[in-house]
């Protein structure tokens, strides 16, 4: 018998060939965001969308045009955001994670999750150290090696047969995964799970929805706490300093008839800023009590630091889909300002001092149907906002439009149906259109806004730069750029397809790229370079 | 005549759905390799005059090796068109005694069966061992997160693979399949990488580097690039590891399947697409 010594040709070139995998991705450069990165589904912690790159500018952007294309597989609805390490990028579509040679749209591994249930979309992954997570259709989070997409470990978040599944890109901070759940509109109860990053070993859950007994739980009628939505379908934001997370919470179920539901409705409808470590919520604060138009407040908050009132204060921007814009204090949940950002909204006249709106008896969903703006599916949505420090200008993607609302009675039925109690009617007239406006961050004044003609949905969300431009993806297959500044479109490139994704942008040898996805494709554009320069 | 081809045991399929109730009796005698290979003794003896020798083409009926669906009916539904025949059709009744029929039943599935179908002797825990020791294995292929990046993800290979390939792969010489041909570059610095090719075009190179970390490369940074002519999966394994250890390996290889399929087998037509 021959001895493992005598392995030697065949295992010399193994052991030369195998090491073990360098860390890719620290705590660190998660924190800093470095810009020739993407390191996140928002850019980094604070949501803001920003990068500093800034070779494609308002002066360069006319030579910007497309590198590479790379076709998902069978996509036909991609609202990936592409996430880009040292030059590779991943996206997603459900059960399938793909890595892409970011300078030339090159495959370099692809990930197949089988069995798999068919269920969409998937907005993303998260990556730390070595590893790429993603969640799944049937409400798993995966663990991928990002050399190779290989499985390191899984683990389930929920029950998919119950009907929960999870579409949102992970957060990652500190070695922990932060993995949210849908769907609200199914009655089922949503929660929002840290885990460890190096073993998937759950950490801590936060329940949007109290039990009884629970602070909050007073809000609730009888037992519709039971079934009652507050689900987690998109990506938080993080303040390392105040180590709190701030996690948008949808809507309550059922969605449309709050006859069942008697009360606010704790938590949700509100954003929530939990510690990292303990998953203990510091405060609240809720932007429609006792929603009945399924306006989830997943929205992503933009964290900033700037003057307010002539003090230097720790902010948080908001974009409601109830059709109000916020500001708060991240450090206590303090109600700052607050004000519609679109002309269409007839449910509140206003908001009190505390941020509490006024509603307007009668506009709500009715059994014969009552016209409430914004429509259900509202005035913001999960395109992600924007903001620049060099302007000092919230950016969003805002509707115009009503819904005839309507209500029925309905009853909680286990296995994963809709549990809505009927909805609303987009009411499609001339008034109904999609713009990209620009607020004043600390009075939510309009500054400037650009009409999305020849669309008519929100489409995909934003991304600003150092170069003075917000590039803006719309549903009617144009990817624009605007002057941050002024609004004014500077360039645009029709994909030929729906975009219904965010956009990103990277460096890699020194060259910016700017990359989006499309219905089926991930689109990268960069400077076009003269041959022989 | 025309009708003497009619495929006879094409029609197990059929036969097993029409007849289909589920949890029918699995096979008494189970689906040990001995009772297999007892059973293709029986079968080449007996059915080979229109299947052909060891389930490959007959000159009467179809060759069962050649499709999955022999595997996808029940036990029972094999067992039943074995014995009894299919009526209106040229598959006769065996007229085997019922312990030979099940034996056949036993080769029959086998004949398709990946690794991870059939009972594979050998230790699989003592095959673990070898795989992150004496075989090294572990140092390029990964099982369930445990091992090396450089060569293919092994958590499902039994799954993937019937056992002759599985036993070809570990002493046989093979090409490196796509994704993992060995490649040297030289950038046009000088710099040298060697890995395994994940992707190339004529424009661009995607190397998964002995260091597990990926270089990108566009081919006009390179000054060199060398393809090896071999694969750099070991092909001696039945060599360097003694009997007890590559039989242990082979049983512990043939186990990894992310979905068993024989488990999720209860009733007819319900697996194996």
């Amino acid at each position: 018998m021959m001895k493992p010594g005598v392995i030697v040709p065949a295992f010399c070139a193994l052991q030369f060939f195998c090491v073990p995998l360098t860390a890719q991705v620290t705590d660190q450069q998660l924190r800093e965001a470095n810009s020739a990165n993407w390191l996140h589904y928002n850019g980094s912690y604070d949501g803001r969308r920003h990068s500093t790159l800034d070779q494609v500018s308002t002066t360069t952007i006319d030579a910007l045009v497309p590198k590479w294309v790379y076709h998902v597989p069978g996509a036909t609805h991609l609202e990936t955001v592409p996430i880009v390490v040292d030059g590779v990028m991943y996206v997603t579509q459900p059960n399938e994670v793909y890595a892409i040679d970011a300078r030339t749209g090159r495959q370099i591994w692809d990930y197949h999750r089988v069995p798999a249930r068919q269920k969409g979309p998937n907005r993303g992954v998260a990556v730390w150290k070595d590893k790429v997570y993603v969640t799944t259709p049937d409400a798993y989070l995966i663990a991928l090696s990002a050399a190779a997409g290989n499985v390191i470990w899984e683990t389930k978040l929920a029950e998919a047969n119950d009907g929960y599944w999870s579409p949102a890109a992970p957060l990652v901070v500190n070695g922990k995964i932060l993995a949210g759940i849908a769907p609200g509109d199914h009655g089922l109860n949503g929660f929002l799970d840290a885990y460890d990053a190096t073993t998937g070993e759950r950490l801590w859950r936060f329940n949007p929805i109290p039990k009884p007994g629970e602070p909050g739980s007073e809000t609730w009628a009888g037992d519709s706490w039971k079934h009652a939505g507050g689900d987690t379908w998109l990506t938080g934001s993080y303040d390392p300093e105040l180590n709190l997370l701030y996690w948008g919470i949808g809507n309550p179920a059922p969605d449309f008839n709050g006859d069942v539901r008697l009360g606010d409705n704790l938590y949700t409808e509100s954003v929530v800023a939990l510690d990292l470590d303990t998953g203990r919520m510091k405060w609240y604060f809720q932007f429609t009590p006792h929603d009945t138009m399924d306006w989830d407040a997943v929205e992503i908050p933009i964290l900033v630091d700037a003057p307010y009132q002539g003090k230097m204060r720790k902010l948080m921007a908001h974009a409601d889909r109830n059709g109000f814009y916020y500001l708060l204090d991240r450090v206590t949940g303090k109600f700052l300002e607050g004000t519609p950002f679109v002309h269409h909204l007839n449910w509140a006249s206003g908001l009190t001092p505390q941020g509490r709106p006024i509603r307007i008896p009668g506009i709500e969903p009715s059994l014969q149907g009552t016209v409430v703006c914004p429509s259900a599916i509202g005035a913001a949505n999960w395109q992600s906002p924007a903001y620049s420090p060099a302007t000092g200008l919230f950016y969003v993607v805002a509707q115009e439009g009503c819904g005839l609302a309507n209500k029925s009675t309905e009853t909680f039925r286990p296995g994963g149906f809709q549990y809505r109690a009927t909805g609303d009617v987009d009411l499609r007239d001339d008034s109904w259109k999609v713009y990209v406006r620009a607020l004043d961050l600390t009075t939510g004044k309009l500054r400037w806004e650009s009409e999305r003609i020849g669309s008519n949905g929100f489409g995909g969300g934003l991304l600003s730069t150092a170069g003075g431009l917000l590039f803006s993806g719309e549903l009617n297959g144009e990817f624009a750029a605007l002057d941050s500044k002024t609004g004014k479109t500077l360039w645009h490139f029709n994909t030929g397809q729906q975009i219904t994704s965010q956009p990103v942008t990277y460096a890699v040898s020194g060259k910016q790229y700017v990359a989006i996805a499309t219905a089926s494709d991930i689109v990268s554009f960069g400077l076009f370079e003269p041959k022989g320069k | 005549m025309k009708q003497m081809f009619i495929p006879s045991l094409l029609a197990l399929a059929a036969a097993g759905i029409c007849c289909a109730q589920v949890n029918k009796p699995s096979n008494p005698l189970g689906d040990s390799p001995q009772v297999a290979e007892a059973g293709r003794l029986i079968y080449n003896r007996t059915c080979t005059g229109c299947h052909g020798p060891d389930g490959s083409e007959g000159d009467r009926a179809p060759a069962l090796d050649a499709n999955r669906r022999y595997f996808r009916v029940s036990e029972a539904a094999i067992f039943d068109v074995v014995k009894n025949g299919i009526p209106g059709t040229v598959m006769p009744s065996s007229g085997l005694p019922d312990t030979d029929v099940w034996k056949t039943v036993a080769f029959i599935r086998n004949v398709r069966a990946t690794a991870s179908d059939l009972v594979v002797p050998g230790n699989v825990e003592n095959g673990m061992t070898v795989f992150t020791g004496a075989g090294r294995c572990a140092h390029c292929h990964m099982i369930r997160g445990q091992g090396g990046v450089l060569g293919p993800d092994l958590s499902s290979i039994g799954a993937q693979v019937n056992l002759k390939k599985l036993h070809e792969t570990l002493t046989k010489e093979r090409p490196a399949p796509n994704g993992y041909r060995p490649v040297t570059v030289t950038t046009l610095r000088g710099e040298m990488v060697s890995g395994v090719a994940r992707n190339a075009d004529a424009f661009s190179l995607q190397v998964l580097s002995e260091a597990g970390k990926l270089h990108l490369f566009l081919t006009t940074e390179l000054s060199k690039v060398v393809y090896a002519e071999h694969s750099l999966m070991p092909h001696n394994y039945d060599k360097v590891l003694n009997a007890e250890q590559y039989r242990d390996l082979v049983a512990m290889l043939a186990v990894q399947a992310r979905t068993k399929v024989k488990a999720l087998l209860q009733g007819e037509n319900e697996v194996g697409r």
